[in-house]
């Protein structure tokens, strides 16, 4: 019977498995947005330094160290040299987590949404679980995949030289860096966004907490003031991320000390997003 | 019809499928906006009135377990509110006031989306979005962004989400709000035909009368976050006692006494005669359904034409649901 002269019937279940609420929230974040062309296009720009790298490491695997003149870690094949690569990455870690996860919450505040979400099967570590992971989805399209695409990259064009290190450790490194850095930002950033019902508000809250405090880090290290980097937000994972690279510091501070900072923060993201996040507005 | 046609619903198992509230006290920061509520509910259409500010959308989040419940016991489908309110929830559909549409989505991408946060499997949560647009009548406006529709296809389309997964009972917030008189008809068609012919509870928060006797039939009346009536919204055909206007000229006092001897109490109002009959008295008006008030009438009738009392005018004074609601509440 076609389904126009059907009426309202009930559901019978078909026997398919049903996907985790999660899961199903994550995948609507990540390909809704995707769906816009200029942000596509953003993803291509910030796989550019990638293939500038993956060019200069072709060079030199292929054509001798001379190239180990340039500076930046642009040639390096290192573990340390990959986490230098995911720092350069942070204009467009910047800017795709600012479009992608500032509305996250705000937007689902707006609307209503909250009340929606929480009117059907699922709690807040599902909705929380959800929006976190289309963060971290984001924040690995512009981190993670270039450098384990480059560590593929060396590996195929000279087995010889990188070894097994570069194909399976470096890699995982990267892995655990970048799940945990983006778990911890993505809640920070959601934290804001569960703050405001305005997706520009966040931004703005989003940019003085990336580039404001980078830009007091530095001055202050122009300064000679070393204790006032740990303002730096971006710069404390990178600082905290050589425990797992056994790189040298970023930062005057230890990376203990960043760890223990970025972990204090991701634990008052926590607390906002418990008391934020609920489908009722309380107003006093 | 074909086979197809015929499904049957998950949750029409063993289960309970009433809701049951009691000593229910809720408040947000500290004044009660729920006040030992106690009531239990069979499936059927529910009509939740009360002016506004009365604790209606409280009462329906308590229900649908969105707020922690402090002091009483809710259970819905069997599943206790306070512990088990997502397990409960698979089984409820809610249809807020305000909100409730997710810009950036097409109106089959939200519903689809709706019902996979519901349990539903994706393949299942597609096709069931595509059947309950088309029973709300969007059909053509599906793959249009959500944000462009109009309030009447708004309110349809948070139909069409509460129903996605089949819920046993719905719970509606003032569906007809900001609706033309013809949007809200249609929406009120839709809600009658869950209710009446598809077996689904629906509770129906609105604080418009019309709305509720168009749909329900058994009200909550809630005041100041007190439960003060509940009744079935065709009471006054069940009341012994009705009044009659009756105009008319002849020997009034004999048809007056005649009258009297049924039991009849008067009223002048205007041209107008009050009469007010007591029909538990006169046994053809007794069935078990109610009272038959045209045996009422027909006894008028009778004693009119004994005294040649000339009828102009005879109709038994409706009583609207409008005159027993705001009686209560101004009580």
């Amino acid at each position: 019977m076609p389904v126009y002269e059907r009426g309202y019937t009930h559901w019978e279940p078909s026997g398919r498995r049903a996907n985790p609420a999660w899961f199903v929230i994550a995948r609507r974040g990540v390909i809704e947005p995707l769906r816009r062309r200029w942000l596509f296009l953003l993803v291509v720009m910030s796989w550019i330094p990638a293939i500038v790298k993956g060019g200069f490491i072709y060079a030199k695997l292929k054509a001798g160290n001379i190239l180990d003149l340039m500076g930046g870690g642009w040639t390096s094949i290192e573990p340390e040299g990959f986490l230098k690569f995911m720092e350069g990455q942070r204009f467009f870690v910047f800017v795709m987590l600012a479009i992608t996860g500032a509305g996250l919450i705000a937007a689902d505040r707006r609307e209503n949404g909250l009340s929606l979400y929480f009117s059907r099967p699922l709690g807040l570590l599902d909705y929380i679980g959800g929006k976190v992971l289309t963060i971290v989805t984001f924040y690995s399209l512009v981190t993670l995949l270039p450098v384990v695409a480059l560590c593929v990259f060396s590996y195929l064009i000279a087995p010889e030289a990188t070894g097994a290190n570069l194909l399976l450790l470096t890699p995982l490194r990267c892995l655990v860096y970048c799940l945990l850095s983006g778990t911890s930002i993505g809640l920070v950033l959601l934290a804001f966004s569960s703050m405001g019902t305005r997706s520009i508000f966040v931004m703005v809250w989003w940019t003085v907490l990336v580039s404001g405090t980078e830009t007091i880090g530095a001055i202050a290290k122009g300064l000679g003031q070393d204790t006032l980097q740990a303002v730096n937000f971006l710069g404390q994972y990178h600082n905290a991320g050589t425990l797992l690279f056994g790189a040298p510091a970023r930062l005057a501070i230890s990376p203990w000390a960043s760890l223990a900072i970025v972990i204090g923060w991701t634990a008052l993201a926590l607390w906002v997003l418990r008391k934020r996040i609920r489908p009722v507005e309380v107003v006093s | 019809m074909e086979e197809s046609a015929i499904k049957v619903n998950r949750s029409r198992d063993g289960r309970q499928h009433g809701i049951e509230v009691s000593g229910l006290t809720f408040a947000y920061l500290t004044d009660p906006v729920l006040k030992d509520v106690s009531f239990t509910l069979e499936k059927g259409a529910i009509g939740l009135l009360g002016p506004n500010g009365s604790g209606k959308t409280t009462l329906l989040r308590c229900l649908l377990g969105q707020v922690p419940l402090s002091r009483g016991h809710v259970k819905v489908l069997g599943w206790d509110m306070a512990s088990q309110a997502r397990a409960a929830r698979a089984g409820l559909g809610w249809m807020p006031e305000r909100g409730g549409v997710i810009p950036g989505m097409s109106g089959v991408a939200l519903v689809a989306y709706m019902g996979e946060l519901s349990g539903l499997p994706s393949r299942d949560a597609m096709q069931r979005a595509h059947e309950v647009l088309h029973y709300v009548g969007l059909a053509d406006e599906r793959y249009r962004a959500c944000q462009d529709y109009s309030q009447g296809m708004k309110q349809r389309l948070k139909l069409a989400q509460a129903l996605v997964h089949d819920p046993d009972w719905l719970f509606l917030d003032e569906p007809t709000s900001g609706l033309d008189p013809r949007g809200r008809v249609s929406i009120l068609e839709l809600i009658r035909d869950l209710a009446w012919n598809k077996d689904l509870g629906v509770i129906l928060s609105t604080h418009l009368l019309a709305d509720v006797e168009a749909v329900c039939h058994e009200i909550l009346v809630l005041r100041s976050g007190e439960l003060l009536a509940r009744q079935t919204v065709d009471t006054h055909t069940k009341q012994a006692k009705q009044v009659f206007e009756v105009e008319g000229f002849g020997n009034e006092e004999a048809f007056i006494a005649d009258l009297r001897e049924l039991g009849a109490q008067f009223e002048p109002d205007g041209r107008l005669l009050l009469v007010t009959l007591d029909l538990s008295r006169i046994p053809e008006a007794c069935r078990p359904e109610g009272y038959d008030p045209t045996a009422g009438v027909n006894a008028i009738l009778k004693v009119a034409k004994a005294r040649e009392y000339a009828l102009r005018r005879l109709r038994r004074r409706p009583v609207s649901l409008a005159e027993e609601f705001y009686r209560m509440v101004e009580a």
